[in-house]
């Protein structure tokens, strides 16, 4: 009936080479990121949400925050306008007490080594480290919930003493 | 307890199909390292949505995708499928463990079948797809798989066995 049957034995005689062990290490360390099969199942769809929750929150939060800041530049025109003459810059005290530091970050994305450097007077000569970062410091107000953030680059140099043998 | 039962989960199926879907993957694939990205992407974006391994189609469909995208970025061109195919042709080949000289000569003949035929061969033999299961993957007829099937026993056979 089916005078293929000898050649189909052959053929499934032939056995396909085994995938390397590396493939299932791989493809275990690929499922594990979204944690076990099931948990990725279950949790992908409400954490769709929580994140579009998160965003529309943290949306609202910064609007809330721009119109916090606008209200109180807009509110206090005359104020400002009288004390920046008579005042120094210290003048922002008001807003600082209502705004509390809460957050502070410092991201270096950038180091350069520039070599030895002999500084004057100096018995020994220093390796001088050049660093570059991006500071964000946050504050936050308590009673609103109100943040303001604010971000900006700095750089740093290091001189590292070194002893010679 | 439940996860480790999922993990468990695919590494008892993927010890089972790795190597003909492996195998699958190699007929697109120029190595066998291209062959196990495929079927590493494959694999586990099928896993994470938690199909039933029953669903065998949709991971070989998915196999059969990423592959043909492989293909194509490979190429840096953007190709017709069956232009990708016909490319593919020349530079690939099923791998064995070849045993003996009439294995050697079998892996051979099934190298020269037309792609179309080849890849129905390979999820038959090699993966056990029933022809329904292969029809879904390559979105044809039961009876084109199964004629197709016929037809690459055929060419294997005229190949081997020459008058």
């Amino acid at each position: 009936m089916n005078d293929f049957s000898e050649l189909e034995k052959q053929l499934r005689k032939l056995r396909p080479i085994l995938p390397s062990q590396n493939l299932a290490l791989r493809i275990e360390r690929a499922l594990a990121e979204t944690r076990s099969p099931g948990a990725a199942a279950v949790l992908s769809r409400p954490r769709r949400l929580n994140w579009s929750w998160l965003s529309l929150g943290l949306g609202l939060a910064a609007a809330t925050a721009i119109l916090i800041v606008a209200r109180v530049d807009l509110d206090q025109p005359k104020k400002e306008t009288k004390n920046i003459a008579s005042i120094p810059p210290v003048a922002i005290v008001p807003v600082a007490t209502e705004f509390v530091p809460a957050d502070f970050t410092r991201v270096v994305y950038r180091t350069s080594d520039e070599g030895l450097r002999f500084p004057s007077g100096s018995a020994q000569p220093v390796r001088r480290f050049r660093s570059q970062t991006r500071e964000t410091l946050v504050w936050r107000n308590p009673k609103s919930g109100a943040s303001l953030r604010i971000s900006y680059p700095s750089e740093e140099i290091s001189l590292i003493p070194i002893s010679g043998q | 307890m439940e996860n480790a039962a999922l993990d468990e989960n695919w590494k008892n199926c993927f010890s089972q199909i790795g190597p003909g879907l492996l195998l699958f993957a190699r007929q697109w694939a120029r190595s066998r390292a291209d062959a196990e990205d495929i079927v590493q992407e494959a694999f586990v974006r099928f896993w994470r949505k938690q199909h039933k391994i029953e669903n065998r189609a949709l991971l070989y469909a998915t196999v059969r995708s990423i592959a043909l995208d492989f293909l194509r970025r490979d190429h840096r061109r953007a190709r017709r499928e069956t232009l990708a195919f016909a490319d593919a042709e020349e530079s690939v080949q099923p791998e064995f463990e070849i045993d003996d000289q009439s294995q050697r000569s079998l892996a051979a003949a099934i190298s020269l079948l037309p792609n179309e035929q080849r890849e129905v061969l390979v999820m038959k033999i090699w993966n056990d797809l029933t022809f329904a299961e292969i029809a879904t993957v390559l979105g044809i007829s039961q009876n084109t798989a199964a004629s197709r099937y016929r037809y690459a026993l055929a060419a294997l056979k005229k190949e081997l066995i020459p008058q």
